[in-house]
């Protein structure tokens, strides 16, 4: 079954410091921006329910058409942000914590300026394989 | 659906608002926003204007605290078909507005107003109002009986209260009205219907079905009217009723419509107040509400209408109602859902409206990123409808939304903190805030909105908002576009400033990148020192002038924060250095760029720039301070790609910062190869008022002055006001080293001829005495030279020194000593005899093996005149006459020169030839030399050093870096010993002199650049020509007039027009302290005939001189004649000194120089046609002439042959194929050109077949001399000198 997935990490200044278009879907022109205007507007309604509760997993909180959000909001407020179309809770869990601790790994990077760029192409290869594991 | 829509609709009445009989638009908006004013009318005011016709069925009309409202319809609006269902929807009054004088036939305003009012069916009330009638409009009668209102002309105040007072009466006369239905409606027996229901003719289970249903629906409209009528309690009642009644029919589209019915009523009766359990009633009724309209939805019709923009517009309505913040999360599930059921919606205008409406509920919600995204979905649905109003809405919405995708607009946003704050601690900026500027930055979205905003500004026929947007997208992302893509962009901008009119304004800057580079400090001339006016020694204590960063005398001042001081002076221009970076693959042409200046207090002077793709650089601005006061200089405008920009250092500064964080995509410097980030800091500017301006000179000499040791001179040193104020006070002292050596300044001089005027000069004298030269370690006082002659041939051992000592004479070893020093630092000895002595360092000095060698001769060298330093200007050619002396006892025999050290090609020519012819140099006997030496150019090292130019002092520092050549003459005596022949089979060794040549290079004249200009003359000059030729003819050129002189460049041809007169202009700045005067002469490379040349500069080019100011740029004009230019570059220009006769000597303040033009001097040569028909015509006899023109002042005897080659390079004159014939000679034409004449060589042709034909002439020239030789860069003496004339096209027609 194709599915369509974008996967962002948003650092807490709102600044994307990581993008991967990890859906089985060939992609398509402006779909990838779609997804990220998506994503981009899904960060209000982030913005007020990560102070309602004290999980780190925020499930779906938006969605726009058949694209559902779910979030994951580390306690420094980097929000990795999962754009999809299939409803699996326990996968899209999983794959957010392996994820963060990947992302953790990157900021324990001395020459890592926490808010930029995760230019690190062993995550990227990392945060794929996670998405063709739990997605 | 409809836009706007919340619970109070219901409530009101709609009016449509119509322009009537050709009112001005503008008017129309006026008089409309007059009327929009009275939205809400109080049913207390209506009183006055109702009159109760029959027992009205509102009961409960809460005549004291109730209203009527109003939603005016500008333009009016189409009939919906659910006018029945919700009668909120009907038109129930119509107001036309009408502007008198653009209308003077009241009657005729009368009808159109009736006629516009037919498309109205369900209106109940019309009036036409009438603005600004004229007197006699008053008083016409013959509207008299229709719908139209006066309002005579009055203030403002009245003409308010009188519209007033006629909506009241409209509301008083729709209130009747309203009492009249419902009154009908309760006894008749009206069918009320909805597009759901099914149109077809009724079946007759649906007459029983529409006339059970009938009754609710009955009553749910006069619930409706009630609302309208203001009147809740009536409406709750009516609603109850007909809740019961459509339930029990289920009849749910109008339970639904009745339930919101009720629900507004509620509303209405509490009056706007609002507190949980209203909310709690509210949402409860209103999810009923919802749910019901969506049980109405029937899968019959499905396609042709249905209820769910009923149930859209319910959850927009409730979430309208609920629309806080905290209750957020309620508002975005009722929203999001809104969002879901838009995509099923049919109408695409109604998919629109439910768009809108969520952005702007997101937006009030404070979810703006929320807001963003809807609204860029309306925009895309604006796309689609492909039209230029689409396109202008969509761009609308687009704009809103850059503030939350921070691409916004700089015009739009909300004015920068300028005070520079990131500034204030140094430029240090805390990670934290870096990453905050860059805040939201999601570039990808950022540049689809602007390529979208482009898009839609393009299709909107918008060129301002297109220009911007194109210009933050290049600016901006330009890394992540490609080059074609950023070449389109390029375009797009191109295209927009067409459209826009010259000198448009935009607040987003494009191309270039601009940052500080540096502001040049003031030379050492102008150093500006603080005033003390406490003090009589008011300099004390003021700002170090000087190389030093810190002198402990300035220690008392307080210090200012770290931030640098910057003094400018009102008149006296400045430079700032700015660095431009065009990273993008296109050439960015800046039409000019000059400094913002935000204190309006310093003209700016605009300079044009070009920036080839991928690259950068540092051009400095300029400007003069006009008035005193602080200058905050932020940036720069630029007026580049059509349109004037401001672009601030700040920005750039922000984005380097962040470039080396790695927020940032690219810096556009380092991508154009700039490699290190200088953080120029902005200093306090301050403008000071005029001040004096002296300039230093010594007098005499080249401005060094050379002293033997003790040598006591009077220096004379002029003080010139070069300012625009007086010199007031003036105060002389010394700094630096050896300030004993000054014995005298004659202050007094300077303090008596104060106050110096503008302009005027004083002269000091300073009396110096020259210094002891001291040996450079402190040892030397201990040590002391031993010397002695040696006599006869043979090694030398020293092994010590004999000591008469106490008496006695002892002799003294060296090595003793050297081991017992030795000892000393093993410390195997007591002490070392030196150290404790003071002196420091053990220096283990080797004794050398020593020979001697029979005598030798020694030169020994001066400079003659001068003092033995060369001042010169860059590119001044001058002759240094050396002197040497044999101080030997033998003759020099041999000597050859060669030249060592930097700068060797300053040396042109030494004449060692007047060296060798004065060998053998006898002891005592003297030779003079001269050298030749051509100053160098002086070249910065840094662009910083374009900051400190044209002062002596760091022209001293020249000397000082060796950048001097040297002359190293090696020389010998005579081979053999002629005083004991062959005892020595190794001959007597030979000495070498070094003569460094000191030379001083001041920045001279700069060449700016240089332009060819062609004066060519089309023909048909007419009477003028044959004066030329006549002219011409006279061998005896009288030059007596300047009109003629220039005439004598022209050369005219009655076929050609004129060619031959060109000017080159050279465009010279002048950045030293003195004047330079240019005149042109030509130089003809015979250097040994000064005489002609001088003789040649003054008749030829008589021509005025131009004066060049210091600090200041002209241009010099050459008549060219027949110069065949080389390629211009550095070397094209050599510029002599040359002593002119006014000023005997070397002036001091004027150093006159000739420019000299080199020119290609060789036979120039022409084919003419000889006959002067307009075609050449084939099978006839063509008469030509080649003409050759001799440039030189020297006869030329050439060998000319003429050649003919047909459009495919074939020779058509010899061969097989042979197609043109010739009479006369073609080939080996031996000829000899008088000097500055020309000859003609007149042949025929006769071409064979039409077509196009390349004539050509050329020559060798037979027994060249130098110049020519030198002029056709050959270097061999025997290859031949080759000259061409230029190919000649002919095109011969046919006979037929």
């Amino acid at each position: 079954m194709a599915s369509t997935a974008c996967f962002m990490i948003v650092s807490k200044n709102d600044i994307p410091i990581y993008e991967a278009e990890v859906g089985t879907v060939p992609k398509k022109e402006d779909a990838a921006h779609q997804h990220q205007f998506i994503l981009h507007a899904a960060l209000d309604i982030v913005q007020d329910m990560a102070w309602t509760t004290s999980a780190m997993f925020l499930k779906a909180i938006d969605r726009f058409n058949d694209l559902v959000v779910s979030v994951y909001v580390t306690a420094g407020h980097t929000r990795l942000m999962l754009l999809h179309d299939s409803r699996n809770d326990d996968g899209i869990k999983s794959f957010f914590q392996e994820v963060h601790e990947l992302y953790i790994k990157t900021i324990l990077n001395p020459l890592y300026l926490p808010g930029s760029r995760i230019t690190s192409s062993h995550f990227d290869t990392k945060v794929r394989a996670l998405a063709r594991k739990y997605l | 659906m409809e836009p706007d829509a919340c619970i109070e609709t219901s409530s009101m009445i709609r009016v449509a608002v119509l322009p009537v009989a050709g009112i001005p638009t503008l008017l129309f908006r006026d008089y409309a926003a007059m009327l929009l004013r009275h939205h809400t009318v109080s049913l207390n005011s209506i009183r006055s204007f109702y009159t109760e016709h029959q027992k009205s069925p509102f009961a409960h009309q809460p005549w004291e605290s109730g209203n009527l409202r109003f939603k005016f319809m500008l333009g009016g609006s189409p009939p919906s078909p659910w006018e029945d269902f919700q009668s909120n929807r009907k038109i129930l009054a119509v107001i036309g507005l009408c502007h008198c004088p653009s209308s003077p036939d009241l009657h005729s305003v009368a009808d159109q107003f009736t006629a516009a009012c037919k498309s109205y069916s369900s209106s109940l009330v019309q009036r036409c109002f009438a603005f600004s009638p004229g007197d006699s409009q008053l008083e016409e009668e013959s509207y008299k009986g229709s719908n139209l209102v006066l309002f005579p002309p009055a203030d403002q105040q009245t003409q308010e209260f009188h519209l007033q007072t006629m909506v009241q009466d409209i509301a008083a006369s729709l209130l009747m009205e309203f009492e009249k239905w419902v009154l009908q409606a309760e006894s008749g027996a009206t069918i009320l219907k909805t597009p759901l229901d099914s149109q077809a003719s009724l079946s007759s289970e649906e007459v029983i079905k529409a006339k059970k249903r009938r009754l609710g629906r009955a009553q749910k409209t006069i619930g409706d009217y009630c609302l309208l009528a203001g009147s809740p309690v009536d409406a709750n009642a009516h609603y109850s009723t007909a809740l019961e009644l459509t339930r029990l029919t289920s009849d749910f589209f109008w339970y639904a419509g009745a339930m919101e019915g009720s629900v507004c009523a509620l509303l209405m009766d509490r009056n706007g107040q609002k507190d949980p359990d209203l909310e709690d009633e509210v949402k409860y009724r209103y999810n009923s509400v919802i749910l019901h309209y969506r049980k109405s939805f029937i899968q019959d019709n499905a396609q042709r209408v249905s209820p769910l923009s009923f149930e859209l517009e319910a959850t927009l309505k409730l979430a309208r109602f609920l629309c806080r913040r905290d209750l957020a999360k309620e508002v975005v599930e009722l929203l999001t859902a809104a969002a879901d059921g838009a995509t099923s919606l049919i109408d695409a205008s109604d998919k629109l409206v439910v768009y809108v409406e969520i952005a702007r509920l997101f937006g009030a919600l404070g979810y703006h990123r929320k807001a963003a995204f809807f609204s860029r979905q309306v925009a895309q649905l604006y796309f689609q409808q492909d039209n230029k109003h689409a396109a202008i809405s969509a761009m609308q919405v687009l704009a809103m939304t850059t503030k939350a995708y921070r691409v916004q607009s700089r015009a739009s946003s909300e004015p920068f903190n300028v005070s520079g704050q990131t500034y204030a601690d140094g430029g240090k900026i805390h990670h934290h805030s870096i990453v905050s500027l860059f805040e939201s930055q999601w570039s990808t979205l950022q540049m689809v909105v602007l390529r979208e905003i482009l898009l839609s500004a393009v299709r909107a026929g918008d060129p301002l908002a297109a220009w911007s947007a194109a210009a933050r997208l290049l600016r901006s992302y330009y890394p992540l576009i490609t080059p074609a893509g950023q070449i389109g962009l390029a375009n797009a901008l191109a295209n927009s400033a067409v459209r826009l009119p010259m000198g448009t304004r935009c607040g987003d800057p494009a191309l270039p990148f601009i940052r500080l580079h540096s502001f040049p400090l003031h030379s050492a001339q102008v150093d500006i020192v603080k005033r003390n006016p406490a003090r009589e020694d008011w300099w004390v204590g003021s700002a170090p002038s000087g190389p030093f960063i810190y002198t402990p005398f300035s220690k008392g001042e307080p210090n200012h924060n770290n931030k640098q001081e910057l003094t400018w002076v009102v008149g006296e221009p400045v430079q700032v250095l700015v660095e431009l970076a065009n990273p993008c693959g296109f050439e960015v042409m800046v039409d000019s760029i000059y400094l913002s200046v935000h204190s309006k207090n310093l003209d700016a002077f605009p300079v044009s720039v070009n920036l080839p793709p991928n690259s950068s650089k540092v051009i400095t601005l300029s400007g003069i301070p006009t008035k005193e006061g602080p200058v905050s200089i932020p940036g720069c405008i630029v007026h580049c790609f059509g349109v004037i920009t401001e672009h601030l250092f700040k920005e750039v500064d922000n984005l380097l910062i962040g470039a080396t964080q790695g927020l940032v995509l690219s810096d556009p410097f380092r991508s154009c190869g700039v490699a290190k980030l200088k953080n120029a800091l902005v200093p306090n500017i301050s403008v000071v008022p005029p001040l004096p301006l002296l300039v230093s000179q010594v007098v005499g000499g080249d401005g060094s002055v050379m002293l033997y040791e003790g040598e006591i001179r009077d220096v004379w040193i002029s003080l010139a006001n070069a300012g625009t104020v007086p010199v007031e006070q003036a105060h002389i002292s010394l700094s630096g080293k050896n300030q004993d050596s000054v014995i005298s300044v004659a202050s007094e001089t300077l303090q008596s001829a104060l106050p110096l005027k503008p302009g005027a000069e004083v002269t000091i004298r300073v009396t110096l005495k020259a210094w002891q030269l001291v040996m450079t370690d402190a040892d030397a006082a201990a040590m002391i030279t031993l010397s002695g002659i040696p006599t006869k041939e043979g090694p030398v051992s020293i092994p010590g020194c004999i000591v008469h000592c106490f008496g006695v004479i002892t002799e003294h070893l060296f090595k003793e000593v050297d081991n017992l020093l030795i000892g000393a630092t093993q410390g195997l000895v007591l002490s070392d005899p030196f150290r404790s002595c003071g002196v420091a360092k053990l220096k283990n000095a080797l004794v050398p093996n020593i020979s001697v060698v029979p005598p030798l001769p020694l030169l020994v060298s001066q400079v003659v005149g001068g003092d033995g330093s060369v001042m010169l200007y860059e590119g001044e050619i001058r002759d240094v006459w050396i002197s040497l002396a044999n101080a030997g006892t033998v003759p020099v025999e041999q000597a050859h020169i060669s030249l060592s050290g930097k700068n060797q090609d300053s040396v042109i020519s030494v004449a060692s030839e007047t060296l060798q012819s004065a060998l053998p140099l006898k002891p005592g006997a003297e030779v003079t030399i001269r050298v030749t030496l051509k100053a160098w150019q002086l070249v910065m090292t840094d662009a910083d050093a374009a900051a400190s130019k044209g002062v002596p002092g760091t022209s001293a520092k020249q000397v000082k870096d060796g950048s001097s050549p040297m002359l190293l003459i090696h020389y010998a005596g005579s081979l053999r010993n002629s005083t004991e022949p062959q005892t020595e089979p190794v001959p007597p060794p030979g000495r070498r002199l070094v003569i460094s040549l000191n030379i001083c290079v001041l920045q001279g004249l700069s060449f700016v650049k240089a332009r060819l200009l062609s004066m060519e003359i089309p023909a048909h000059v007419g009477g003028t020509h044959t004066k030329l030729v006549q002219l011409e003819g006279d061998s005896t050129v009288q030059a007596n007039g300047s009109e003629r002189q220039t005439d004598r460049f022209m050369k005219i041809d009655p076929y050609r027009g004129s060619w031959g007169l060109r000017l080159l202009e050279l465009e010279l700045s002048n950045p030293t302290d003195v004047v330079f005067e240019t005149s042109v002469s030509v130089d003809m490379e015979n250097s040994n005939d000064r005489e002609s040349l001088s003789n040649c500069s003054c008749t030829e080019f008589a021509d005025p001189k131009t004066r060049i100011d210091r600090d200041y740029t002209a241009r010099v004009l050459i008549p060219l004649e027949h110069f065949k230019l080389p390629v211009l570059d550095g070397s094209f220009l050599i510029k002599g000194s040359q002593i002119s006769g006014t000023n005997s000597g070397r002036c001091p303040s004027f150093s006159e120089k000739n420019i000299k033009a080199e020119e290609l001097q060789k036979a120039d040569m022409k084919v003419n046609p000889g006959m002067s028909g307009d075609f050449i015509i084939a099978h006839e006899m063509t008469a030509m002439e080649v003409l050759v023109r001799n440039n030189t002042k020297e006869t030329i005897r050439i060998n000319l042959s003429v050649t003919c080659k047909d459009v495919a390079g074939e020779n058509c004159i010899e061969g097989d194929k042979a197609t043109v014939l010739w009479e006369g000679v073609l080939t080996g034409i031996a000829k000899e050109v008088p000097p500055l004449q020309e000859i003609r060589h007149i042949f025929s042709l006769y071409f064979l077949i039409p077509g196009e034909y390349t004539m050509l002439a050329a020559a060798v020239i037979d027994d060249a001399n130098e110049v020519l030789r030198a002029r056709a860069r050959s270097n061999a003496s025997d290859e031949p000198i080759f000259c061409r004339g230029p190919p000649f096209h002919v095109r011969v027609n046919g006979t037929a």
